[in-house]
């Protein structure tokens, strides 16, 4: 390599991945930056761990980072929970499996605030689902669903929202594993569950992993489902963070995007591992 | 009892049928191989006796014992696939162990026989690999493993060679056919290669269009050929139309052939008396003889090393006269004769 | 049982999900946009009493919806055209080049979609006020677009470069083609399909993106989401959310079908059979 190829790559490179460097770059560092008191918009610039000291001793910090935490896992394991046996069973086609590949795929034309309200419209307190199960006999009156404790309604909306996306990766993983090394599994004697468990689980472990890592990262940082579904008592670490911006605290903002970020990377390495380890039937290696 | 017994069998896809009321045995150490080009539906049977493909109709019985309906993981045949079908995340080691692990073999037993078979392949050093860190060859040879590991009722092969090249091809055939004697396996092989069908046989089912057009042993296919796509797809005979003009004697029968008279001995009589004849190419002698002698313009010559293929056409289709050193004096045309027993009578023409 | 009886029976299962999944919830939102305000609907009828299309003038006329709209649809094609422009470059690099830190470079083009939306929106509007430029709120998010997307273009447009057949190059330079003929001979087929997915995808994700657009916009710059969200929360009115949100999902579902079509064209199934 010589110093005028060097700069005609460097010079590819500036306008895309430059760029995208440049700008997560400051995004990043302003965040970390501000977290310990610099670039101050009120007030006096200067480091300081005040922020972060103040903000570990409130309840509705370390409830909002636990509540996160729950809710990023549970929408990770459940949308890829849901897929995998889709991805399976759609892995060979057959007349009406496009169909159902393109109906399933459709929450992801589905704007998310569209997915909200089409929810809350069917639970409402008169909605559709409270009409009949009052119908039926089942409940006695109408019965209070939205903005449930447990985030129930949070989860049902990033797991409509997410599994097709973790279908589109798991789809792609499970395809790409030859019919032929699935029959050879067979007539070496492994029946369904084994051939599952032996062959096509190992075989698409990078799949499950960055299902699991992406889906956890945006349902950790999710805002708008958590506005308009979730608990009123709960808030989820993006919403904490909107509501201090709200008051121009950029300082504290900047201290609950840190641990956005810091629990996104170690939540996702630990998600990564965990999930190989399982799907590789205990090994690491 | 036969290893593999199949009587009746037919398998139709929607409107295509694949194969059409095959029937035929393997027995216990015997080698028989499938021959037929593409779209024959060879494959098809042998996916049918591992139980990837349920018939329409027919039965299968595997050491004696019905194996219609039963699936391939209970079926205790061991398939050598194509395409290897290695699996892509386990060593070799373990891939030569898959199917003894979903036996529950105990421990002992299964390393006992991974040594064993590792050292019949040759793979001892490689057993740690992963399988793309294998050359063709060696990938051929884990699948044959894998295969053979299991010791199974019957062994079956799709078409294992054609990934590797021409050379390595001979000895993996002589490998295969010692390993098969040795373990007196009953082997089921497909092939479209009819010298791979030829050298490692003791049976041939040749197929067409789902049907077994002839079956037998190798020199018995290639001395009586009982019809032109048998006569052709074997050695390329060349194929003549014949009119029967009358009897000589028991044996001898005078026919009227675009290449002028002809007498053919056989111990069969024609089966019609417009039909087809065939004569291999290496069976002509130089010279002019008694009978049979012909004289034609050389159109082509092919020059193959230890012998020579010249051409000539009779009513427009080449054909073809194998010669040795002699081809060489020849420039414009060829005389020979054919012996009256080289000839052949095939099918009626309809 | 056989496996396509099984289907059949999965088949029909899936298709009652189906109807439950997306034809009651949109059926639905299409009556509740129905209802005409001159009769509430309680939950004792079965159809709304009175139905007229009042909800969906009065909303065009009255609200925000034609300037979320105009917003929208001016900022999403913008971005896609910006969010090209700026990948092709690295593009090319990643899919034609070869240089150290490739695979590095590939995994860094990825960071966008890694760091939470929020936390991009909100500390991009810190930078702007750092910059004093908060006040330009098209520019800013037509740029903090086009860089949030960039990964998605790159990754398909590499992939494209990838694509494009040495040989074809090679083929044209021997015949004696200038580059600019060996551009259209042997990279524009190639890259074609690339380039329309890159296109439709950050128009899609575009007209879609919510934080962006409420953090750096507010509160006076609308797009159609952070419209439907104020609709959805403070000012929330069933029929009128019920408009909003058919408003926003016709668009995708039609340019999504769109997409479908020229993926397939890019990707054709390679099959292989004997016999």
């Amino acid at each position: 390599m010589t110093w005028r190829s060097w700069l005609k790559i460097g010079l590819l490179l500036a306008p895309g991945l430059g760029l995208i460097l440049i700008f997560i770059g400051s995004v990043v560092y302003i965040a970390i930056a501000q977290s310990f008191g610099y670039y101050n918009l009120a007030g006096e610039s200067g480091f300081s761990l005040e922020y972060w000291a103040i903000m570990f001793d409130r309840a509705t910090y370390s409830r909002a980072i636990s509540y996160s935490l729950y809710v990023g896992t549970a929408s990770a394991f459940l949308a890829v929970a849901f897929a995998y046996p889709l991805a399976i069973w759609l892995r060979r086609p057959f007349s009406g499996s496009l169909m159902i590949s393109a109906i399933l795929k459709a929450p992801l034309l589905v704007h998310g605030l569209v997915a909200a309200f089409l929810y809350i419209n069917i639970i409402s307190y008169h909605g559709i689902l409270n009409q009949l199960m009052q119908w039926l006999g089942i409940w006695d009156g109408p019965h209070r669903l939205q903005n449930d404790r447990n985030a129930v309604g949070v989860l049902i909306l990033q797991t409509w929202k997410n599994m097709p996306f973790a279908l589109l990766l798991l789809a792609g993983a499970v395809q790409s594993i030859s019919d032929d090394v699935l029959d050879a599994a067979a007539d070496l004697g492994a029946g369904p569950w084994d051939r599952f468990r032996r062959v096509i689980a190992p075989l698409s472990v990078s799949a499950t992993q960055a299902a699991l890592v992406i889906i956890f990262i945006g349902a950790l940082a999710d805002f708008s489902f958590q506005v308009i579904a979730g608990p009123v008592n709960k808030q989820s670490l993006s919403q904490l963070m909107v509501f201090f911006k709200g008051y121009g605290r950029w300082n504290d903002a900047a201290v609950v995007a840190v641990t956005l970020m810091g629990l996104a990377i170690v939540g996702s390495g630990v998600l990564a591992v965990f999930s190989r380890f399982v799907m590789r039937g205990g090994r690491l290696k | 009892m036969d290893a593999v017994s199949v009587r009746n069998l037919t398998m139709k896809f929607d409107e295509f049928t694949a194969v059409r009321d095959v029937s035929f045995d393997v027995a216990r150490g015997e080698f028989v191989t499938l021959l037929g080009p593409s779209g024959c539906g060879k494959t098809t049977l042998l996916n049918l006796i591992s139980g990837f493909l349920q018939p329409t109709s027919g039965t299968i019985e595997i050491e004696g014992k019905n194996v219609i309906g039963v699936p391939p993981e209970q079926r205790n045949t061991a398939m050598c696939f194509q395409s290897y079908a290695l699996f892509p995340h386990l060593t070799v080691a373990d891939n030569l162990q898959f199917g003894l692990k979903q036996k529950k073999l105990p421990h002992a037993e299964r390393k006992a026989r991974l040594s064993d078979v590792a050292s019949k392949i040759g793979l001892g050093p490689q057993l740690a690999k992963l399988p793309n860190q294998l050359s063709g060859g060696q990938q051929q040879r884990v699948a044959l493993g894998r295969a053979l590991v299991m010791r199974p009722n019957v062994i079956l092969f799709d078409e294992p060679l054609s990934n590797l090249d021409a050379k390595l091809r001979e000895s993996v055939r002589l490998e295969i056919r010692a390993i098969q004697r040795e373990y007196k396996l009953a082997a089921i092989y497909v092939t479209h290669d009819q010298g791979e069908a030829l050298a490692m046989s003791d049976r041939i089912l040749i197929m067409k269009d789902g049907r077994i057009q002839q079956s037998g042993r190798p020199d018995r296919i290639y001395k009586a050929p009982e019809s032109s796509f048998v006569a052709d797809f074997i050695g390329g005979a060349n194929i003549l139309d014949a009119t029967v003009i009358g009897q000589v004697g028991e044996k001898n029968w005078r026919l009227d052939t675009k290449m002028g008279e002809l007498t053919a001995q056989s111990d069969t009589p024609p089966v019609a008396k417009e039909l087809k004849i065939c004569w291999r190419a290496e069976k002509a002698q130089f010279g002019s003889g008694d009978l049979n002698t012909v004289t034609a313009d050389i159109a082509h010559r092919s020059f193959q090393g230890n012998y020579t293929d010249l051409f000539f056409t009779v009513d427009g289709a080449l054909q073809r006269v194998q010669l040795g050193e002699e081809a060489g004096e020849l420039s414009a045309s060829i005389t020979f004769h054919i012996r009256p027993e080289d000839i052949i009578f095939l099918e009626a023409i309809k | 049982m056989t496996r396509t009886g099984l289907n059949k029976i999965l088949l029909w299962s899936l298709f009652g999900v189906c109807v439950i999944w997306l034809v009651v919830p949109f059926s639905m939102a299409i009556l509740w946009s129905l209802v005409d305000p001159a009769e509430v609907w309680t939950p004792d009828k079965l159809l709304p009493p009175v139905m007229s299309f009042y909800r969906w003038t009065y909303l065009w006329q009255f609200s925000s919806l034609k300037t979320a709209m105009f917003n929208s649809y001016l900022l999403a094609p913008s971005a896609a055209i910006l969010t090209l422009t700026l990948a092709l470059p690295t593009a090319y690099a990643l899919g034609r080049l070869k240089f150290p830190g490739k695979e590095t470079a590939k995994l860094l083009a990825l960071l966008p979609l890694v760091v939470p939306g929020f936390v991009t929106a909100i500390f991009f509007t810190a930078i702007l006020f750092q910059l004093g430029l908060n006040a330009w709120r098209f520019g800013a998010i037509l740029f903090a677009h086009s860089i949030l997307f960039l990964p998605y273009a790159i990754r398909i447009m590499t992939v494209s470069f990838e694509q494009v057949r040495q040989d074809h190059i090679d083929a044209a330079r021997d015949l004696g083609a200038s580059p600019m003929a060996r551009w259209y001979v042997a990279y524009v087929p190639a890259l074609k399909p690339g380039i329309m997915a890159t296109l439709l995808i950050v128009f899609i994700q575009s007209i879609e993106e919510f934080s962006i657009a409420f953090i750096v916009g507010a509160p006076n710059f609308t797009t159609i989401p952070t419209l439907l969200f104020t609709n959805l929360g403070q000012a929330f009115i069933r029929p009128n959310a019920a408009v909003l949100s058919l408003i926003l999902v016709v668009p995708n579902i039609i340019f999504m079908l769109f997409l479908e079509r020229v993926m397939r064209s890019a990707n054709p199934a390679l099959s292989s059979g004997k016999g």
